[in-house]
């Protein structure tokens, strides 16, 4: 025993080095397929440690913000008149004020909207941070298990999906944005009818994947949730394809997809905590306000969300 | 040493909610990654080892990765700039940039390589022009700006 450790104090450099990087090896070893409590602990700790303080400075960030454009705003008018500077800059900002308002009040009226429509029950949370990476695509928002989140719950926004929530502490969530490389979501092509797998791509937004070699996918197709998989429910909208890329001997083909919502400037999301399964006449309860109106889907219109009203050739 | 704690959780502040809107084209400086190069000059090579990987697994927790990824790259990244520090110190700005855009370039590849191990490969030039070469261009002119700042600061007092 004492020969051992006094070999570990000899090498003690390398056993650190040994060690740790065997330790990390083995905590990405343990989530590859299933995440084991272990890790999900740890995850959890050390989110939770933090994310009081995420939401703290997101708060604050929030108010300097708007002291800051104030104040900008101010001393560009201080260089005007100087009589007609203070009333001006009174009114700027109270206008200033009032369009963040509006817009405020149109996302959240949009997303009141949606939540109306369709027969769900929804969590309105809004974003505090972002992946501390560049490699991934996460937010986290300040709800969490205490206002009853729970993992793999989808989170949406007006114009559509947004992503799903993979970790979950007492205050806070993390969602998974449709663009995270990790991310995979059964797609429909509305028009056609062609599932696909879409899932992010490292710095390059979105991708469907897997679809057929000979399915008929052009560029503007509408992509929905296809409702496989059990996770996010039939008929959200995800985006448009962009470009259509067909290779030689390849089995599958691919397609470049835009998101429906802009991920990079979220700011309030809604989190889907239940759907009415056994709601009778919900054919006609169309999600969202714009791309699945068009579409028709629904949102909860029988049992399993797959009893959508989509539009077929 | 002192201010390792109070730089790691300025470090989580900054690049979960400070650092969002100056990023370019999505991609933001790895101040967590700044922060081992940082704290490696100062401490013992397995002191470094074990910042590196307590760093890396707070940054893991903040981002979607799998447990363990930057974990892995920080403790090797803090290993080796501790133990080159004094072979590498170098007080030359250009040569400085050269070196963090090395080291940083360095953790993209390992990252790149035990993703590929685990979550399959992904396509690598996008990753490399879109992901790993921005990342390191902007870690590495920003922690040019913090390791010079009083540097310029002086420079600016002297002018004024």
């Amino acid at each position: 025993m004492s020969v051992l450790l006094r070999l570990l104090a000899r090498y003690r450099r390398a056993t650190i080095l040994t060690t740790t990087l065997v330790l990390s090896f083995l905590l990405m070893t343990l989530q590859v397929r299933h995440e084991t409590a272990v890790v999900s602990f740890t995850r959890q700790v050390l989110l939770f440690t933090v994310s009081p303080f995420i939401k703290l400075t997101a708060v604050t960030v929030q108010g300097v913000t708007g002291i800051w454009r104030d104040y900008v705003d101010l001393r560009g008018l201080q260089e005007e008149n100087k009589g007609l500077q203070r009333e001006t800059a009174t009114q700027k900002r109270r206008i200033d004020q009032l369009e963040e308002q509006a817009l405020e009040t149109q996302r959240l009226q949009a997303l009141l909207a949606m939540r109306q429509a369709s027969r769900a029950e929804f969590l309105t949370a809004r974003v505090i941070g972002k992946d501390a990476t560049n490699w991934f695509k996460t937010i986290l928002l300040d709800r969490g298990s205490l206002e009853g989140v729970r993992r793999n719950q989808p989170v949406l926004a007006p114009d559509g999906l947004v992503g799903r929530v993979v970790e979950v502490t007492p205050t806070s969530a993390k969602v998974q944005l449709l663009t995270d490389p990790v991310n995979a979501v059964g797609g429909l092509i509305q028009r056609t009818r062609v599932t696909g797998i879409v899932s992010g791509n490292l710095g390059a937004g979105a991708r469907v994947r897997y679809l057929p070699l000979m399915a008929d996918v052009v560029v503007g197709d509408q992509v929905v949730t296809s409702g496989m998989g059990g996770v996010f429910p039939k008929g959200i909208p995800i985006g448009r394809i962009t470009a259509v890329d067909r290779r030689s001997g390849a089995l599958f083909q691919e397609a470049s997809l835009q998101s429906a919502v802009d991920l990079s400037r979220l700011e309030e999301v809604l989190i889907l905590m239940t759907l009415e399964a056994n709601a009778s006449s919900g054919a006609g309860t169309t999600f969202g306000a714009g791309a699945s109106r068009e579409a028709g889907t629904s949102l909860g219109a029988g049992a399993g969300f797959e009893a959508g009203t989509g539009r077929r050739p | 040493m002192r201010w390792f704690l109070p730089g790691l959780f300025a470090c989580i502040l900054a690049q979960a909610v400070l650092l969002a809107p100056l990023s370019l084209g999505g991609i933001r400086p790895d101040l967590f990654l700044l922060l081992v190069f940082l704290v490696s000059q100062r401490v013992s090579p397995e002191a470094a080892t074990l910042l590196g990987f307590l760093v890396g697994l707070f940054q893991d927790a903040l981002s979607g990765s799998p447990l363990g990824l930057r974990a892995f790259t920080y403790s090797i990244m803090g290993f080796l700039a501790a133990r080159l520090s004094h072979d590498m110190y170098t007080d030359k700005p250009l040569a400085l940039f050269w070196l963090l855009l090395g080291g940083s370039a360095a953790a993209g590849g390992i990252t790149l390589a035990l993703l590929t191990f685990f979550l399959g490969p992904p396509p690598l030039f996008p990753t490399l022009l879109r992901v790993i070469a921005p990342e390191a261009l902007y870690t590495a002119a920003v922690g040019l700006l913090i390791v010079w700042l009083p540097q310029i600061r002086a420079a600016l007092a002297r002018a004024a």
